[in-house]
């Protein structure tokens, strides 16, 4: 196919000018692509926008190869060509032409709707690309920024600066619904910390410093360090094992109500599994775990006679000596917890420990069993049953001895109609007392005090409980008695806590074996043996309780995880001295 | 040669460094295990801490790097292959160095901007995988521009037709022409579709009118329909393409403000967490 394709182009005024060209080709291609044989360039038309072919009847086809073609103001699929026929290829007018010689086919082409023309409404109308609306990224950015920064720094940081007096920020928190430092919070606090945790400054005291000892030994002023420090080598050790160790080292606070402390084993065994190593001093044996390598256990036991700090022996549980505990008392648990029944003023009774052991408030020992409390309503006092209720009281040799006296004197005096009394004579009533009966009388009661008393001491009351020894009459000095000191240990293991409450699910007889005892030398405290049937020891162990070394011990001397010191006669927590009132305290010192 | 996409970039590099930084700090923390917790707080959390706020800096970086042309090192694709799975990283390194502790401070809000970065960037991947090549679907040969074109082409036939045609179809023609509107605001423009929308409304009042006219209308008729057709058919598609290059800008409008927001917010963290040590 020959084609001979006139192009039409016309200047501003509208005057027309064609150029000629000669295509030759099967088929003639017409669109934007660069391989179509009739080449317009304009995005309105399509890549392959219509084919021309010459048929085998010699006359031409148009196909329109996307959409359609615009045949005569028609849109047509495909059209046959015809003279002076129009055909609009998107803003192109093509027109046919008469055939010329040598030419199948003769067309012009006119581009009749230059681009751009009528373009602009249809653009108006469009509104493309987010940056084209109120969305910014520069402004989001910028004001999220600027919020951050201020609410979470510089709030916080410029009232950090600008702090009030102690007292003032303290009011001041506590009035604040918010503080400003409230975001910063890493998370809850110890629930002991909680009433004052709010004001953050009461620990964080310095920007950019870590939280001082300072800051928790202002409220935990009594705290112990791990050991005594008492002496120049147990400072030496602390020096050196604990050279930088700050409270929070091992407490760290914003971990939740149970946060605060730690009961890991490691806190200990980092040290006790090889304490030489920590230094040449130290004589505690090496200990890794509870089930290992724990030795047997250091009874603390009470020295009688001793006060002070000589008065604690520590002997251990399993020494071959098997240690005895020398209480100065006689008791024989055997007697009071027989299944056959002990006899009580009322008639007989079946004892249990907890007749006398009673618990301590804390649940986690027990109160000291007394006289007055424990034995006295069995073990009574009184001297003279048929007569009197009263007792001699419990305590000084002295008194005992005055009690007596005074009753018996009385009873001369006063005519009381003991059986015995009948040898100084009965007065008749109204009749006065001649001096010679009196001393009669004083005689007589000072003898009849000191037979019942050598009976109350040696025969009947006392002895029953206590080791006494008569000692005879010297000069000017009356026959007394001895009576060996009473040191009932009161904290065998007081290095370790061991929670009585806690193990309430079991008897007392699981761990105290007692109903054969025949004598108070004998101590019932359970041995590590013991404990191991039911603790493990660090790892979790099958059918075994927890058995940390946390279970039992504390770090801090003193504190009430150490265990309670031993009660020791004479070293009982001191108390504080009493104040003298100033007289110029309000409303004080008028009477002192 | 199978087009390869920033994911598989050099063999999947940057998978592999990624893969690593990822186990190293799984067993760092595992095997860091102190008594006082696993936070960010102990040693380990510190390293942790500082891995993660640098690779922030280096991630954020990125925004900046690529808008330098004669970037120094490396391709873009590069860049944003490292970037991709970098960042990924970052949601263990930083859940590790939180140890799992949250709440409402400011370094949970830290934690929870970056991780709102991080899964917006991972929509933004998403996107940028899938929607160019249904805009390139979409387009055809086609790009906006010759598609706004064409529908002035048509709207110039259309309004020559249309004059000659009853009122209601003249007014309906009318109204595509003046009130066919291409993308506008946020939501007309992620939305790709307008619910009434005047050329559709013209097709449908040309298509009702077919049975009542004869003759030389007639065929007027069928030739506007026609046009309309194709004029709805080409909104359509321009409709379309706004709303793909909508969505794939759309995320980097949450991406970059709150990467900058985590700027301020991480920075608030560490000067607070030093602050009050």
């Amino acid at each position: 196919m020959k084609v001979l394709l006139v192009t039409q182009t016309r200047n501003k005024k509208g005057q027309a000018a064609s150029t000629e060209q000669t295509l030759v080709t099967d088929i003639l291609r017409i669109g934007r692509g660069t391989d179509c044989k009739l080449f317009l360039p304009d995005p309105r038309i399509a890549l392959h926008h219509a084919v021309i072919r010459s048929a085998v009847d010699g006359a031409c086809y148009i196909e329109a190869e996307t959409g359609t073609v615009n045949v005569e103001g028609s849109f047509e699929r495909a059209a046959k060509l015809r003279e002076n026929q129009r055909i609009l290829i998107g803003p192109y007018e093509m027109l046919v032409l008469p055939d010329r010689k040598d030419f199948d086919l003769v067309l012009c082409v006119e581009l009749i709707e230059p681009l751009r023309e009528g373009v602009d409404e249809v653009r108006s109308h469009v509104k493309a690309g987010l940056q084209n609306t109120w969305l910014s990224k520069r402004i989001f950015s910028w004001s999220l920024f600027a919020i951050v920064l201020a609410v979470f720094l510089g709030w916080p940081v410029l009232s950090a600066m600008n702090q009030p007096p102690p007292e003032q920020r303290k009011e001041a928190v506590k009035a604040a619904s918010v503080t400003p430092d409230a975001s910063w919070d890493v998370g809850p606090l110890a629930s002991a910390h909680a009433s004052f945790g709010r004001d953050c400054n009461s620990c964080h005291q310095q920007p950019f410093v870590q939280v001082k000892n300072d800051a928790c030994e202002s409220c935990h002023k009594t705290i112990g360090w791990h050991f005594p420090l008492k002496t120049p080598v147990a400072k030496e050790i602390h020096n050196t094992i604990f050279p930088d160790t700050r409270c929070a080292s091992c407490h760290r606070d914003h971990k939740g109500p149970n946060g605060l402390v730690r009961t890991d084993a490691t806190l200990c065994t980092d040290c006790h599994q090889d304490l030489k190593s920590r230094h040449p001093k130290i004589g505690t044996a090496n200990i890794s775990d509870f089930t290992k390598n724990h030795p047997g256990f250091m009874l603390s036991i009470l020295q009688p006679g001793k006060t002070g700090e000589g008065a604690i022996v520590r002997v251990p549980q399993d020494d071959k000596a098997k240690p005895r505990e020398a209480s100065g008392l006689k008791f024989p648990h055997d007697i009071h917890l027989s299944k056959k029944g002990i006899r009580g003023p009322d008639g007989k009774v079946n004892m249990e420990c907890a007749n006398c052991h009673v618990r301590d408030e804390a649940g986690i020992r027990f109160k000291p069993v007394t006289m007055k409390d424990n034995c006295q309503n069995c073990h009574s006092l009184e001297f003279e049953p048929k007569v009197t209720s009263r007792q001699v009281p419990h305590g000084k040799i002295a008194d005992v001895v005055d009690t007596l006296n005074e009753f018996y004197a009385q009873a001369a005096l006063a005519d009381t109609p003991i059986d015995v009394v009948v040898e100084a004579g009965i007065r008749r009533p109204g009749e006065r007392m001649s001096e010679t009966k009196r001393q009669a009388a004083l005689t007589w009661a000072t003898e009849k005090a000191g037979k019942i008393a050598k009976d109350l001491f040696e025969d009947r009351v006392c002895f029953v409980c206590h080791q006494i020894t008569p000692v005879a009459a010297a000069e000017n000095k009356p026959a007394t008695w001895q009576i060996a000191p009473v040191a009932v240990t009161q904290h065998w293991l007081p290095k370790s806590r061991f929670p009585h409450s806690q193990h309430n699910t079991f008897e007392c007889s699981k761990c105290h074996q007692v109903t054969d005892s025949k004598v108070s030398a004998d101590i019932a405290i359970p041995d590590i043996k013991n404990c191991r049937e039911c603790h493990g020891g660090n790892e979790p162990a099958k059918d075994k309780a927890r058995g940390t070394c946390e279970t039992c011990h504390g770090f801090h001397t003193g504190s009430h995880k150490a265990g309670v010191p031993a009660i020791v006669p004479g070293s009982n927590m001191p108390k504080p001295a009493l104040k003298q009132v100033s007289s110029d305290a309000p409303g004080g010192g008028a009477k002192q | 040669m199978r087009h390869r996409t920033v994911l598989e970039y050099k063999r999947y590099r940057y998978l592999k460094l990624a893969v690593i930084v990822v186990i190293a700090a799984i067993a760092g923390y595992a095997w860091y295990g102190s008594p006082v917790g696993r936070y960010g707080g102990t040693l380990m959390g510190y390293g942790l801490g500082t891995v993660g706020a640098l690779l922030i800096l280096w991630l954020m970086w990125f925004g900046i790097q690529k808008r330098r042309y004669r970037g120094s090192t490396g391709s873009v694709q590069g860049w944003l292959s490292a970037h991709v799975y970098l960042g990924t990283t970052l949601i263990v390194v930083a859940t590790l160095h939180t140890g799992f502790q949250i709440g409402w401070n400011v370094h949970t809000l830290a934690y929870a901007l970056m991780m709102l970065v991080i899964f917006s960037g991972f929509y933004g991947l998403y996107a940028y995988l899938r929607y160019p090549q249904l805009m390139t679907e979409n387009l055809g040969e086609d790009t906006l521009d010759s598609i706004i074109l064409k529908i002035a082409d048509i709207d110039r036939e259309a309004r020559k037709l249309a004059v000659g045609m009853a009122d209601n179809i003249n007014q309906a023609v009318q109204d595509s022409l003046e009130n066919t509107r291409i993308g506008g605001g946020v939501m007309a423009q992620l939305a790709g579709r307008v619910r009434k929308c005047p050329t559709a409304n013209a097709v449908t009042v040309i298509q009702a009118s077919v049975r009542q006219v004869k003759g030389e209308e007639a065929k007027t008729n069928k030739d506007l329909y026609a046009l309309m057709l194709r004029k709805k058919n080409l909104v359509d598609r321009a409709r379309m393409d706004v709303r793909y290059k909508a969505v794939l800008d759309f995320w980097l409008f949450f991406h970059v403000p709150l990467s900058i927001a985590l700027l301020a917010a991480l920075t608030a963290h560490i000067i607070a967490v030093f602050f009050y040590w």
